[in-house]
């Protein structure tokens, strides 16, 4: 495999800031700071709505911050780029393509030849194991297989950065765990930078260098955890459920906040 | 083999159908005893049919009318489609187009026929015209109401994987996510383009199943009215099947 260079990411006290239809400016994202090392997998967890979603698309350059700025290897983030591959919940896969044809996707705004393209989506469906079904329609596949075709699809046009916004939160418990693996296996073997959004504890421990904590609504950093333990780590160990009860901790409390601001939006609604 | 069956249920309802009314006729044919020139008994336009196929006329109005849709179909398509792409992907520019739309949209086509005849005359250019504005607007509306339904997840997809420029997105994107709602528009477009040209060719033509039917009348004869009018239902409701057909091939994304 041609070892592309990964790179790092730094987010300067970025913050996103919406304008609801009425015109009320919501707070999404509070001043948002984080240095991403290069070829690190950083997973960031969360309450629904806590903004890590939108942290993510500013990343992937699919919405300007409404101040401060993301760089990626000292280049500011402007839009959205090849080099910054991402993996959706929803797979988004082309359903005009067959498999193979969603694998090409990328190669061909790259400008490789016909040849060279079969050559590169067979390699990296045959990284998920996928090669037989090339030639299958998207419809014909499961979930599980879905986003092994998108996972195929965005490490083909190797990207330096490759972000993940809840990619198996779709999925049966079991797929989800064969898949979590599947995917450590592949970040191993090409070292890309890998942001990766969740709100699974025990995945985001599973696969994380680093783990991001982010408080309920409007969002920002409550606190960032390392996993120091060896691949592939065992969810039954002392350690492993260390860290899972103390980010369980942190998270309860940004839960009960995000319970409790719920419960008077609805209480003014009635009021209302 | 469950093809076949699948084709037999669709084609056996149209059959009984058909006998329905063929019995149906000859009944009131019998009772009422209208004259025939203004309700022929069944046997008299089946002859005329034989007899205008042997001649070569039936065909001869048929091509001509389809020849007419066709043209107009196509023309008003390559105008619609990328015009429709363009409003459903810039909202500014459909804030701008749309109005224009508003305002001719419910005009009918048939209202055109007198200005038409007035502009181009009784020859192909104002049939032409008026099949277009019958054409145009279904794929129009299609198109629009397609590029809107795309998933924005899609889009996103798209620009990570390169399609940086929006050309690029149209063209790699927009237009194959849109092109079953596309086909939809198609197919409704070459129905109401169908409708209108026999109502051109009824006004003011010399040529046409529209001017069979309405030579007919002139000169009293039903029988020739009614093969003019079975033709036009035949042939719609091959064209019909035949588009199904073809948005089964592109029904992406609709399940």
């Amino acid at each position: 495999m041609s070892a592309t260079q990964s790179k790092p990411i730094s987010i300067r006290s970025i913050t996103k800031t919406y304008q609801t239809q009425s015109g009320e400016p919501v707070e999404a994202l509070k001043p948002t700071a984080l240095e991403i090392g290069a070829g690190e997998f950083v997973v960031v967890v969360g309450p629904s709505g806590c903004g890590k979603s939108t942290l993510l698309n500013m990343l992937a350059g699919f919405g300007e911050p409404s101040s401060g700025e993301a760089r990626v290897s000292d280049v500011r983030i402007t839009g959205p780029d090849i080099d910054r591959g991402m993996v959706f919940q929803s797979y988004a896969l082309f359903p005009w393509r067959d498999v193979i044809g969603n694998v090409e996707f990328g190669l061909e705004q790259k400008g490789i030849p016909k040849r060279g393209r079969r050559e590169i989506a067979l390699k990296y469906l045959h990284m998920v194991g996928l090669q037989d079904f090339a030639n299958k329609e998207v419809d014909e596949l499961s979930g599980g297989m879905k986003q092994r075709v998108a996972i195929a699809r965005a490490f083909a046009t190797e990207p330096s950065i490759i972000f993940m916004d809840e990619p198996f939160g779709a999925l049966d418990a079991l797929t989800r765990r064969f898949l979590q693996r599947e995917l450590l296996h592949i970040w191993q073997e090409h070292k890309k930078t890998i942001v990766f959004v969740t709100h699974s504890v025990p995945e985001a421990i599973y696969l994380g260098d680093r783990i991001v904590v982010m408080t309920a609504r409007p969002g920002r950093i409550k606190t960032i955890i390392n996993v120091d333990l060896p691949h592939p780590r065992d969810a039954t160990s002392d350690t492993f459920r260390d860290i899972e009860r103390a980010i369980y901790a942190q998270l309860d409390a940004e839960l009960a906040k995000s319970f409790a601001l719920e419960g008077r939006e609805i209480a003014v609604a009635a009021a209302d | 083999m469950s093809s076949l069956l699948k084709t037999l249920s669709r084609v056996v309802p149209l059959l009984v159908a058909i006998a329905v009314i063929v019995i149906v006729w000859q009944l009131i044919v019998v009772i009422f005893k209208p004259h025939p020139s203004l309700l022929p008994s069944v046997v008299l336009p089946a002859q005329e049919f034989w007899h205008l196929l042997a001649s070569g006329e039936l065909l001869d109005h048929t091509s001509v009318s389809l020849a007419r849709v066709f043209s107009a179909w196509l023309l008003a398509g390559s105008i619609a489609i990328p015009l429709g792409l363009a409003m459903g992907w810039s909202r500014r520019f459909e804030n701008i187009v749309d109005p224009f739309v508003e305002l001719f949209r419910p005009i009918s086509p048939l209202a055109w026929i007198p200005l038409a005849i007035l502009w181009f005359g009784i020859g192909e250019t104002g049939k032409v015209f008026v099949v277009f504005v019958a054409t145009f607007f279904p794929t129009l509306i299609s198109t629009v109401a397609g590029v809107k339904r795309i998933d924005p997840v899609l889009i996103h997809a798209g620009q990570v994987l390169g399609c940086t420029s929006d050309a690029m997105l149209l063209r790699k994107v927009v237009f194959p996510a849109a092109l079953p709602a596309i086909v939809v528009g198609l197919r409704i477009s070459f129905g109401t383009g169908w409708a209108a040209i026999i109502a051109a060719e009824l006004v003011a033509a010399r040529s046409g199943l529209g001017y069979l039917i309405a030579n007919g009348m002139e000169i009293l004869r039903a029988d020739k009215v009614v093969v003019g009018m079975a033709m036009i239902g035949i042939l719609g409701v091959c064209f019909d099947a035949f588009f199904r057909f073809l948005s089964r091939r592109f029904a992406w994304g609709t399940t």
